[in-house]
């Protein structure tokens, strides 16, 4: 058994699915709350990842940052996390709420029109190359080892702890706090919750701001570890993190992260093990999606919807 | 009622042939069919035109600027010295990007429409060489690229007396960086990651053979181009491993490899990149970081020129385009000598053109075979010295 190429795909796959996991959440509660499948959300992910270089630039570049690397890090995330939940709360008053109560088909449309809305904007104002997070020069990226055959970068370790720790952040809100309890109501039974004097709006708002915020964590965290952004990154990133909350349990916040983890492990171990891993891990991944809707339909940990019939 | 319906359907007919007929008589004048377009005579004029095809932007364009910057350095020093003007008619190709070869496609077909354009700059990738064939060879065009290496371009037939390079082809190229690898830097052990495009894979594939028929103990795996999470396939590449080889074409992308190799506690690795990777963004991986590039004559006094006029600095990857630029323009001027000239002459030109060494910044002389190769072709290694590439080889 090769023990450092297993360690090193464990902790490639964890890091990669810290990310996916951030997706994924965005993902699931919106569905949760709406039954709404936001695809507009693999390119707010990605608009973060872009707040965040501009912060970056903003504060003299990776080279000669005005404040210390670790500080001017902090400010990307919260300036990206702001910026990318209002950004969604704009996404959800212009584009999804006029269509509430039209037929579900609507708002999805209305969703790939945003997608591809900021996929543009996005190329029309900062073109298609690539931009360099420099992570190197802006935080010196360390590697630390446990004997021979564990490496863990310092970048890894924050990816994964800040990840960790915003799932834990989201789970307080949604379990302990009055607007969290909102939530569940308004994703329980929508009109039942408004009856009870709900404000249904300030729940989706904030879903959205949450969603969106932590997507935009999620983006800056991708600059960090594998150093370079684009314009089209959104894509491929939201439909893994679509992926990972479906193969969790769409609806069910501790399904989106263990979906975001499971699906980042696979694509490293595919890399790693599997024949053509490193060029086709994307094929095992979405066969790992096919598979698991043959074996359980609603993911690990989503329950079935008992329609009274 | 049955007549008189047949009758409007008629008249809309015929009214909807004439609107056609008025219509194609009155659009400007397009090239038809390749013999129509190769032998259509132009009036050569005070101002020829020249399409120059880079990728202006996407993931290549850090050194399709410098190819761009390289032609326009050419074009303006022309236009300096000479009453007729060279104008460029520029296509962006996008090379690397999510849309493949087709804005390349869409900007050959827009350069063959073009009734005026006598010759072609360009493509910058060996892919994009091959997908823009059928139009610009349809067109009649011949077109001279100043990076595109793939050894079989010019071997298969394809676009023979159509196509040119003023870089030597990869099989060149690899005889050079196999023997640097054994004979220079003695190593056993290398890893090799193609990025499973045409010129990536070519390469590839002749270090490899080359590198094991030395004895060398060779890895093989591949990568996207779109992707950008090394990490896992790094962890792939067993510890012992001296050297990585990188024959790329996206130098951003080839620096996040770098960068996560380092991450991984893998800085003592040796990274080696092809012509394609020639450029600052990798460089700047630091000491053991090495590439193949072209012969470029760093002595030449156009070289000093060029980094005067760019801020310092020198952007060498694009030097081949000059050359390009120089055959192209060279070829229209002797083709317009009596004022008028066909694609057809210019390519005859092209095929026959001879530039002496000390006129080339190649610093070699430029004259083609019959596969549109040039005859002379060696290739150069270089070695990461402070972030600044150094030829050692």
């Amino acid at each position: 058994m090769n023990w450092s190429l297993f360690f090193g795909e464990l902790v490639s796959g964890l890091t990669l699915g810290s990310i996916y996991a951030l997706i994924a959440l965005g993902y699931t509660m919106v569905y949760g709350i709406l039954k709404l499948l936001n695809f507009a959300h693999g390119d707010v992910y990605m608009i973060g990842a872009f707040v965040g270089f501009f912060i970056l630039e903003w504060l003299g570049g990776p080279l000669s940052p005005v404040v210390t690397g670790w500080l001017a890090v902090a400010i990307m995330f919260a300036v990206a996390m702001l910026v990318c939940g209002g950004l969604g709360v704009g996404i959800e008053r212009f584009a999804y709420r006029p269509l509430r109560d039209a037929p579900r088909i609507a708002p999805l449309i209305s969703a790939l029109g945003v997608s591809i809305f900021l996929q543009n904007s996005a190329l029309l104002l900062w073109g298609p190359q690539f931009r360099d997070y420099n992570t190197f020069d802006l935080i010196g990226v360390k590697s630390y080892s446990i004997g021979n055959n564990f490496y863990i970068s310092n970048v890894q370790i924050l990816t994964i702890s800040v990840s960790i720790g915003l799932t834990i952040v989201l789970a307080l809100v949604v379990s302990r706090t009055r607007t969290g309890k909102a939530m569940r109501a308004t994703s329980f039974d929508r009109d039942a919750a408004e009856m009870m004097g709900i404000s249904i709006d300030r729940v989706i708002s904030f879903t959205f701001f949450l969603g969106s915020a932590l997507a935009a964590a999620g983006g800056v965290m991708f600059g960090l570890v594998f150093g370079q952004i684009f314009s089209l990154m959104g894509f491929t990133a939201g439909l893994k993190g679509f992926t990972a909350a479906v193969v969790g349990g769409i609806g069910s916040i501790p399904g989106a992260v263990l979906g975001g983890f499971l699906i980042g492990l696979t694509e490293a171990f595919a890399t790693g093990y599997l024949p053509g891993g490193s060029v086709y891990a994307n094929l095992y991944v979405f066969a790992l999606l096919i598979v698991m809707f043959l074996i359980r339909p609603t993911g690990l940990l989503g329950s079935p919807v008992i329609q009274k019939v | 009622m049955r007549k008189l319906l047949v009758a409007a359907v008629l008249a809309a007919a015929v009214a909807g042939l004439a609107t056609a007929a008025w219509g194609a008589a009155k659009a400007p004048k397009r090239v038809s069919s390749a013999s129509n377009a190769e032998n259509a005579l132009v009036k050569c004029g005070k101002t020829r035109l020249v399409g120059l095809m880079a990728p202006f932007t996407g993931p290549a364009a850090s050194i399709g600027v410098n190819q761009v910057h390289w032609a326009n350095f050419f074009k303006n020093a022309y236009n300096r010295s000479h009453k007729k003007k060279i104008k460029f008619v520029n296509e962006d190709t996008m090379l690397g990007s999510a849309n493949g070869t087709a804005e390349a496609v869409k900007g050959a077909q827009a350069l063959g429409s073009n009734r005026g354009v006598l010759g072609v700059v360009g493509p910058a990738g060996s892919n994009e060489v091959k997908a823009t064939t059928g139009a610009l060879k349809g067109a009649g065009l011949g077109w001279v690229s100043g990076s595109a290496t793939n050894t079989q371009i010019t071997l298969d037939g394809t676009r023979t007396g159509y196509f040119f390079r003023t870089v030597p082809p990869d099989s060149s190229q690899s005889k050079s960086v196999s023997a640097y690898i054994t004979a220079t830097l003695k190593l056993k052990r290398v890893y090799i990651i193609d990025d499973q495009e045409a010129y990536s894979t070519g390469l590839a594939d002749e270090v490899q053979a080359q590198l094991k028929a030395k004895g060398v103990t060779v890895g093989r795996d591949g990568v996207s181009q779109q992707q950008s999470d090394f990490s896992s396939i790094i962890n792939k590449i067993p510890r012992n491993t001296q050297l990585v080889y990188l024959p790329w074409q996206l130098p951003p992308k080839g620096k996040a490899f770098g960068q996560q190799m380092k991450s991984l506690g893998r800085s003592g690795t040796k990274l080696m990149g092809s012509d394609g990777l020639f450029d600052p963004l990798f460089s700047s991986l630091g000491n053991n970081v090495y590439d193949s590039f072209f012969p470029l004559n760093p002595a030449d006094k156009r070289v000093a020129a060029f980094k005067k006029s760019h801020g310092g600095n020198s952007e060498l990857f694009g030097g081949p385009s000059y050359v390009a630029a120089q055959v192209v323009v060279g070829a229209i001027d002797r083709a317009c000598k009596d004022g008028k000239a066909t694609r057809a002459e210019v390519r005859r030109q092209i095929k026959t053109t001879k530039i002496r060494a000390s006129a080339s910044l190649l610093g070699l002389p430029v004259a083609f075979d019959r596969h549109g190769d040039m005859i002379k072709k060696p290739f150069g290694i270089y070695h990461s010295v402070k972030g600044v590439f150094v030829r050692v080889a």
